[in-house]
């Protein structure tokens, strides 16, 4: 393995709500090698997304810096964020968030219309990835005609056709049932196999089986950290 | 983005809220269609004023007076400049003149008769060189006028009736003038006895001119002399143009656009001068200030239907707010998300815009049809010819203008919604139920 490639350093984010402040996270460090697949775990309002959506450019820290292969990420303006998040980043939610009047294909096509990707490849790509999630059969069917663990899978399609370097999921088994979810996360196993770097956030313990690297957050800071034994 | 990429976009997101773009686009279909409507109305009025106000003379055609003749008291007459043939020589050399004649009338009380019909009409003494340049065209015969001989105008042959039969019939058949002689028979009264004396001429009809729908149609037109020689029986004085001056005077302008040119500088020069062109310069100041109104009556209703294409986008970026959320996190930039959103308020401006030049059209063509048919009718019920009537007159500029307006009127309304759209936190947004 290469060396660090996300190195997030003193990262603070806090809110106020009326005379409260919440800090959502307080000085976190994280370093992520390319090709990991990290695990976030910890209660309910630790931060773990939080810090997800900092690493993938949605939001800014208060505090702290963010590094992806050398660019630091939260020194860039809204324009370079949106290059970003767009080459670099891949997210998956855990309400699929599909566009319901799309089809399967459109919606994977749709990153690509962002990033003026040729029409025909676009097409390519989108049937390629859709085959890869074994979705090859459902294209042209839309968001309502497909079970939750299809939609997943084509919101997985969709965070993957720019071929991110990072794949980004806030608990993609948060709305499924323990099987469906075994599948989708069987699959982003399959995708790290390939290279990927996927960093998950999740409360599913059977996660533990398929991450090599879990990082235990509380109360806006990382607190342990186990890696697994493969 | 492309524009096929931002097209088909828009295209599937208006179709996903029909019903609202259709209601949106009613009211921008409603406005363009009021400018439309209305402006050809004020066009078609321009129209006919226009035509009825070219029948006052040629447009390279300035009517000049004797300054004198219009000064009061008498105090300033030696300062004005009368219309002597010097002056008028004087202006027929300038290089934009093409022709200047004296115009004439006939002082006395005269009938004309023909057989056994009688007549009469508006007799004007002309230079006979300026024959042409007055476009007087003869249909039969010749216009180059002789001693005692005239040329008449289209429908000076429906001015002779026959007295013994005083019913006015429009079916009458009408005398052909041309190759005939008409008797012009001149009455004048005698200043001691005032006694009425009587003297008849014979005039050779030599041709006869094309209809050109003015003044000139019913005009009998004769040589200069030969009127001046009329008048010195009629009056008793032998006229002096030469101390005088002639009362009126004809400058014809080679080109019709040198003629408010002209006309000032006849007015310089002393005279009184007015020509149909500078009225019809005055007419349409009046209607273009005419479609200005109509058209902004127009354009308020278009700038409603504006808050109503900014009400539905704002309603539409509040329900699709995860989808915009979702469009920042694969990566569309800022300057995306406004294209998206300006685009779909632009087009339902188009949308709502084509639909309203159709309807526009359409409108104003059933009200031409109605309204010709009615004035047609109240024409023929006053015994005149129904000439078709153009109410309305929808220029090539109009619909062009007006769909450029609903474009942008669209365009205009999308700017705030879309830019509530890219400033929304994408973070917020994807969390937003
Ligand atoms: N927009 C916001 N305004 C105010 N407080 C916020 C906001 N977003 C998050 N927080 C607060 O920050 C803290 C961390 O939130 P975060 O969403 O990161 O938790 P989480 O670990 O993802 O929780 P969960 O497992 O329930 O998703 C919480 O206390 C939350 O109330
Ligand atoms: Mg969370």
């Amino acid at each position: 393995m290469s060396g660090v490639f996300i190195e997030a350093s003193g990262l603070k984010r806090h809110y106020t709500l009326g005379d409260q402040l919440v800090k959502a996270l307080d000085g976190v460090d994280l370093q992520v090698k390319r090709g990991e697949l990290l695990a976030l775990m910890g209660p309910s309002g630790s931060g773990k997304s939080t810090l997800m959506n900092l690493l993938g450019g949605l939001d800014t820290p208060d505090d702290g810096e963010i590094k992806v292969d050398d660019k630091v990420v939260t020194s860039m303006d809204q324009n370079e964020l949106a290059v970003y998040r767009q080459r670099e980043v891949g997210f998956v939610f855990q309400s699929f968030n599909l566009i319901p009047t799309m089809t399967a294909q459109q919606n994977v096509e749709f990153p690509m219309i962002f990033s003026g990707v040729a029409p025909a490849k676009r097409r390519e790509r989108a049937s390629e990835l859709l085959e890869r999630v074994g979705l090859g059969d459902r294209m042209t069917h839309k968001p309502t005609e497909l079970s939750g663990g299809q939609q997943q899978r084509v919101a997985l399609a969709r965070a993957l056709v720019n071929q991110p370097s990072i794949l980004l999921g806030d608990e993609p088994t948060g709305n499924l049932d323990s099987k469906t979810g075994v599948e989708i996360l069987s699959m982003l196993r399959e995708f790290n196999d390939a290279g990927q770097t996927i960093i998950l956030v999740t409360h599913d313990p059977r996660l533990e089986e398929f991450a090599k690297r879990v990082v235990h957050m509380l109360d806006g800071k990382i607190v342990s950290e186990d890696t697994a034994a493969i | 983005m492309n524009l096929r990429d931002i097209t088909s976009l828009v295209w599937s997101n208006l179709n996903r809220m029909r019903g609202r773009v259709i209601m949106t686009a009613l009211g921008v279909l409603i406005g363009t269609a009021a400018i439309v409507v209305l402006v050809s109305l004020a066009s078609g009025i321009q129209a006919n004023a226009t035509e009825s106000f070219s029948s006052i003379g040629a447009l390279n055609q300035i009517t000049v007076f004797s300054g004198a003749a219009f000064v009061d008291g008498g105090r300033e007459a030696q300062e004005a400049t009368l219309l002597t043939p010097r002056v008028l020589a004087d202006i027929e050399d300038w290089d934009e003149v093409e022709a200047v004649t004296p115009r004439v009338s006939f002082f006395g009380q005269y009938t004309l008769k023909l057989n056994r019909l009688e007549g009469s009409t508006t007799l004007v003494g002309i230079d006979p060189r300026a024959a042409d340049a007055l476009d007087l065209e003869a249909i039969e015969g010749t216009n180059r006028l002789g001693r005692l001989s005239v040329v008449v105008g289209s429908a000076v042959a429906e001015r002779f009736f026959d007295p013994r039969n005083p019913n006015f019939d429009p079916e009458r058949e009408l005398p052909d003038l041309f190759g005939q002689t008409l008797q012009m028979e001149m009455t004048r009264f005698s200043d001691e006895t005032g006694e009425a004396e009587s003297r008849t001429i014979r005039l050779r009809v030599i041709g006869v001119l094309e209809e050109v729908g003015g003044e000139s149609d019913t005009t009998i037109f004769m040589s200069v002399s030969d009127m001046q020689e009329l008048n010195t029986w009629a009056t008793g004085n032998r006229p002096n143009p030469d101390r005088d001056g002639y009362t009126q005077a004809i400058v014809i302008v080679a080109d019709a656009a040198d003629t408010i040119e002209v006309e000032n500088r006849v007015v310089d020069l002393g005279l009184f001068a007015f020509s149909a062109t500078s009225i019809l310069q005055q007419v349409n100041i009046f209607f273009v200030i005419i479609q200005a109104a109509f058209g902004g009556i127009g354009a308020i209703s278009l700038i409603v239907a504006a808050i109503g294409i900014a009400n539905t986008m704002i309603m539409s970026i509040l329900e699709r707010t995860r989808e915009i959320g979702l469009m920042k996190a694969v990566g569309a930039s800022n300057r995306d998300v406004l294209t998206v959103f300006i685009s779909e308020a632009a087009a339902i401006g188009l949308i709502g815009g084509i639909g309203g030049i159709i309807a526009g059209i359409g409108v104003a063509e059933i009200i031409d049809f109605i309204g010709g048919q009615f004035i047609a009718a109240q024409a023929t019920a006053q015994g005149g010819a129904a000439d078709p009537v153009s109410l309305s007159v929808t220029p090539l500029w109009l619909p062009i203008f007006a769909l450029i307006f609903s474009l942008f009127i669209g365009l205009l309304s999308g700017i705030y919604p879309a830019l509530r759209a890219v400033q929304l936190n994408p973070v917020s947004a994807l969390k937003y139920e």
